[in-house]
């Protein structure tokens, strides 16, 4: 890990409770569900969504928001390139922190840089990381959702092969956005005049099936039944 | 008083869920009968702090069923789908909470119910090698041992990960401590005692820390430890580097520590003889038992 800060002075501090006792403590792994994808494509309501299915389960999960995030911890920066770069660096290390604080941590932000997510992966150590992409009409990929070995899990992503591009997520504009990016009152908005980069390899891909896109809880079943197959929900033997 | 009933509303479709039209062509009603006006009151105030109902043709959602108990003494109870319940609401005229007939997310009193314990930050500041780390250490081995789930944002750790790009200069430093605040407090929303064991020297820094908390969830813990006594420990052989010279804007040395004017605990120490860890760390479990962290 590099350091920009003066290397002699910082020590690690290592203590007798690691990420072992925790997860044997709340019974489960930590890991970071990421969930990518264009504004309005429905990562916060997945986030949710899964949020509740996992309580209801008695695991302990935590949502991190890019809208949230950027109220509090990410608040003094913008949307330039270098900002969201910066925005999601910050995120994963935070995700992080919490999967080795044996959370589920759910980070759900548009992330539309596959360097960045990519570098988010990298952090974590176990490869307990899953990243879920939300992608509407806007691309077709082939649907191979790779997983599910020791290593981590990946995006969830609606896949739909339609000409009009943007169009649910922009009918749905939940925001208000995609007006005010076509009325060019935001610019660099994603999927509108700054681009989004599909992932390439996914643990987990949620797609509309027959043009209907899942129902929440159906989306959050999908996502809860990989962290199961993976262990996650419970803690290691 | 109002008379005990029961009954059921059904939505067909979960606010905050699924998408929201937020100018829905129909609206569902709530229909009480036999319900005290005070209680009817209550209950159709709380809804209109809900998205509104919306009856839709053709929905893709199942109906969403909520039993609402209205207990002899007033009291409002719902309860979701599953059993769970959702919240109360007092009829004495004063809504002390909103009755929810849907949680869109889960909240901190949730996570706190299922760890049995309350989220809060434990902010350790002091001189380098006052034993920040070790009280922290300490302190997360007894709370483990209780059954409580903690964790510790340390300072240097933090500047090998999330910190990595900040130095040591005097507005990295308030970055520093602002970023850690700031993840202190999603940890502690998160159910977790989040324990940040940093130098955080200027007062300035760490009282925005503890502005962005709930009153009383920022428990600030000061170690005081004369600099003679850091210096004489130097676990890490700083102290000797600074006085050398080698390290510039070394805090006790060439910057300044600025001690708490009301830190919640303070760790004494005078002279070399320094309290057993495990005693320091008692007084701060003390402390959270007092103040009810240590329970849902």
């Amino acid at each position: 890990m590099s350091t920009m800060g003066n290397p002699t002075n910082v020590f690690w501090h290592e203590c007798a409770v690691g990420k072992a006792e925790r997860q044997k403590l709340i019974n489960q792994q930590g890991c970071v569900v990421w969930i990518t994808g264009l504004s309005g494509s429905g990562k916060s309501t997945l986030a949710c969504s899964l949020d509740r299915e996992l309580h209801s389960r008695g695991k302990l999960s935590y949502v991190l928001d890019g809208d949230n995030v950027r109220h509090g911890l990410n608040k003094n920066l913008g949307f330039s390139a270098e900002d969201r770069t910066e925005n999601i660096r910050r995120v994963g290390e935070v995700a992080t922190l919490f999967a080795d604080a044996g959370l589920i941590c759910i980070a759900s932000l548009i992330s539309p840089y596959r360097k960045d997510r990519d570098a988010c992966r990298a952090m974590l150590t176990d490869a307990n990381f899953i990243e879920a992409m939300l992608l509407s009409e806007l691309f077709s990929v082939n649907s191979v959702c790779v997983l599910l070995g020791k290593e981590a899990i990946h995006i969830i992503y609606l896949q739909v092969f339609m000409n009009m591009t943007l169009e649910v997520c922009e009918e749905r504009d939940p925001k208000g956005l995609y007006k005010l990016a076509r009325a060019g009152k935001i610019k660099g908005f994603t999927g509108i005049d700054d681009p989004y980069e599909p992932p390439l390899n996914c643990e987990i891909n949620i797609e509309q099936k027959d043009g209907v896109c899942p129902t929440p809880s159906e989306m959050a079943g999908q996502v809860v039944s990989c962290l199961d197959e993976n262990g996650f929900l419970h803690a290691c033997n | 008083m109002a008379a005990a009933a029961k009954f059921s509303l059904i939505f067909t479709s979960s606010p905050g869920l699924d998408h929201v039209d937020p100018s829905p062509t129909k609206l569902g009603f709530a229909n009480f009968r036999e319900m005290s006006v005070s209680c009817q009151r209550n209950i159709t105030s709380a809804l209109k702090n809900l998205a509104p109902i919306k009856a839709m043709e053709a929905s893709r959602t199942p109906p969403y069923k909520v039993d609402v108990e209205v207990k002899p003494n007033g009291r409002a109870v719902t309860n979701d789908s599953d059993g769970s319940i959702l919240h109360e609401t007092s009829t004495n005229g004063r809504r002390s909470t909103n009755i929810m007939w849907h949680k869109c997310s889960v909240e901190k009193i949730d996570r706190q119910e299922l760890l049995q314990q309350k989220g809060c930050v434990i902010w350790i500041t002091g001189l380098s090698g006052s034993g920040k780390s070790t009280v922290a250490c300490a302190l997360t081995q007894a709370l483990h041992a209780r059954g409580k789930l903690t964790y510790i944002l340390d300072g240097d750790n933090v500047r090998h990960g999330l910190n990595c790009d900040l130095t040591f200069k005097a507005e990295d430093r308030a970055e520093n401590i602002r970023r850690i605040g700031e993840v202190a407090k999603l940890f502690a929303d998160a159910g977790l005692i989040c324990i940040a064991s940093a130098i955080s020297p200027y007062r300035e820094d760490r009282d925005a820390c503890r502005s962005i908390l709930p009153d009383g969830d920022f428990i600030e813990v000061f170690m005081d430890v004369p600099l003679c006594v850091c210096e004489a420990r130097d676990p890490k052989g700083l102290y000797k580097l600074a006085r050398a010279g080698k390290i510039k804007g070394f805090t006790g040395i060439d910057d300044p520590y600025e001690a708490p004017l009301n830190s919640e605990i303070v760790l004494h120490q005078e002279g070399e003889d320094c309290p057993p860890p495990d005693a320091m760390a008692d007084k701060v479990i003390s402390y959270l038992e007092a103040k009810g962290y240590l329970q849902a």
